[in-house]
């Protein structure tokens, strides 16, 4: 079936995207709650979040490598303090992927936020449930089936990130080369086409199953909301 | 405990300023046509709403505080039950939160509201009736210091809609729960009422006791034509109505100028004409003390002189049983 190269590179996809959501999705939901309601500067946060949907990635890449880098400023401070290098590395790939996916998660998350009824929270607040009481129990779990297909849907999308991954972390075989970059080097290999193929087959069948999946996974739990 | 204030609140351009005092042991009815700042009321009350002023709760500041530390309950229009949770889950949220002294079982207070056997039950299928007996276990479970109630009977109707005034009645004794309830229809305020507010375009016009508040001229003015009347207590006259008083309108109660024998109506009052008023109609509005209490009767002008209905001169009034 599968090829020892290509289980390699799927694997590195699959781990790549798997700890980008896991890492981003706490970050995702608080974003995605404040987004929901109104305060000021909340085009401004708005505006940040989704700059990675605008730029190109490999700007988006360029600049990770500027403030990650050995001699950028977070990247020194983390190389210094931790030993961590993320320029050329797994870990890298992951921050850019999430980097990447953040705003897909955060906009999934925002709408089911927005979708829960907020009278509800007034009903707890009359129950002797304070602000946070009332997120953790009322807020998360109405908005638990957008959180959840948020996830499948930035995951399917975080195992194809390109621009940004190869850009700051490089296409390091077993390490960071994930399935679009896999593809991309077998393209650049003459008689290629046939690899590239097969890799792309992959690809897209793991794309539509994260996004049926995700389909499916939220219909089944709205309608346990629903009745 | 009293619940006190004496709010001032901007929305746009309604303005509600309103000084109450609801008793602690009583039945408040908060009364008054719709867009009156009722609910608005309600949800400053409970800390929902921000508004300028101070709110009391038996001699404790309450303004300052956010809704959840305030001890008091609200039940909305709305049910507002957790889809996500069952009933037996919407009511254990309330009492999780309660104070353990104060708060009643579970399965006690879903004894009470009829609803045992709906306790594992999701939410979302349940009638009508059974999310508002719902929102009332939970608001119950949560055991408040004081409970608010925005009209929570609006979706029910008939039969179904006394039962529930009944249910609010007898939970009112029995939890020991004092209570404010809005509403804009006068004979659920007289089932229910001790003690009567009433709002207009944001202003208390009334306050004080039912049976006296709402035979103010200020009150009157608030009602439709045809639902001018008194309140009688339930007790004086042969129905099986329930609640604490009765509202009896003008348009229901005959007058006779000697007392009646061998009629078809159930009810007879005897008692002494205070006042004959002409109203804007040309009819006019006969005030009759007996012993039940004020009773108000439309008559034409003809029949106001045939009976020689002048103050100081006997009559019997008589109520249709079916207008009970």
């Amino acid at each position: 079936m599968l090829s020892p190269v290509e289980i390699q590179v799927l694997s590195t996809s699959f781990v790549v995207a798997f700890w980008a959501v896991l890492l981003s999705l706490l970050p995702a939901i608080a974003t995605a709650f404040l987004l929901s309601r109104r305060f000021s500067g909340r085009l401004a946060l708005d505006g940040l979040v989704h700059l990675p949907v605008i730029l190109p990635p490999v700007l988006t890449g360029f600049l990770l490598l500027l403030l990650f880098g050995r001699r950028g400023p977070l990247g020194a401070v983390l190389e210094q303090a931790f030993g961590i290098h993320l320029a050329f590395t797994r870990q890298g790939a992951i921050l850019a992927t999430a980097v990447m996916t953040f705003p897909l998660l955060v906009r999934a998350i925002r709408i089911a936020f927005e979708a829960a009824d907020f009278r509800l929270f007034a009903a707890a607040a009359v129950l002797r449930a304070s602000a946070l009481d009332r997120f953790l129990t009322v807020a998360l779990p109405l908005a638990a089936p957008g959180i959840l297909a948020g996830a499948v849907t930035a995951f399917a999308a975080g195992m194809g990130e390109f621009g940004a991954v190869i850009t700051f972390a490089a296409n390091i075989p077993g390490q960071t080369q994930t399935l679009p970059l896999a593809i991309y080097s077998v393209m650049q290999e003459p008689g290629g086409e046939a690899q590239a193929l097969r890799l792309a087959v992959i690809s897209f069948s793991l794309a539509m199953a994260g996004l049926v999946g995700a389909e499916l996974l939220q219909r089944r739990m709205l309608k346990r909301l629903r009745g | 405990m009293t619940l006190s204030a004496d709010i001032k609140l901007e929305l746009g351009s309604f303005r509600l300023a309103a000084k109450i005092a609801a008793p602690g042991d009583g039945i408040t009815v908060l009364f008054g046509p719709s867009g009156g700042g009722k609910s608005t009321l309600l949800s400053v009350l409970a800390g929902l709403r921000r508004a300028n002023g101070t709110i009391q709760l038996g001699g404790h500041r309450l303004d300052k505080r956010p809704p959840h530390l305030r001890g008091i309950g609200l039940v909305f229009q709305d049910a507002r039950l957790f889809p996500h949770l069952s009933v037996r889950q919407n009511i254990a949220y309330a009492w999780k939160r309660a104070p353990e002294h104060k708060r009643p079982g579970i399965e006690e207070v879903a004894k009470f509201f009829d609803i045992s056997a709906q306790l594992d039950r999701p939410v979302t299928n349940l009638s009508g009736g059974e999310k508002s007996r719902v929102a009332l276990a939970r608001a119950v479970a949560a055991a408040p210091d004081f409970l608010l109630l925005d009209e929570p009977f609006a979706a029910l109707d008939g039969q179904r809609r006394r039962a529930f005034i009944r249910v609010l009645a007898e939970m009112h004794c029995n939890y020991r729960l004092p209570m404010m309830v809005v509403t804009h229809n006068i004979d659920d305020a007289a089932a229910l009422a001790t003690h009567l507010v009433a709002l207009k375009d944001g202003q208390v016009v009334a306050e004080g006791s039912f049976v006296d508040t709402s035979r103010m001229r200020q009150f009157q003015t608030l009602l439709d034509i045809a639902d001018i009347g008194t309140a009688i207590p339930a007790t004086s006259l042969r129905s099986s109505h329930g609640g604490r008083s009765l509202w009896l309108r003008a348009d229901q109660v005959l007058l006779a100028a000697e007392q009646p024998r061998a009629i078809s109506a159930r009810n007879v009052l005897e008692g002494e004409v205070r006042a004959v008023t002409p109203e804007n109609e040309g009819s006019r509005l006969v005030e009759l003390e007996t012993k039940a209490g004020l009773v108000l009767s439309r008559v034409t002008p003809d029949a106001a002189d045939e009976l020689g209905l002048e103050p100081g001169k006997r009559a019997w009034a008589l109520v249709k049983a079916h207008a009970l």
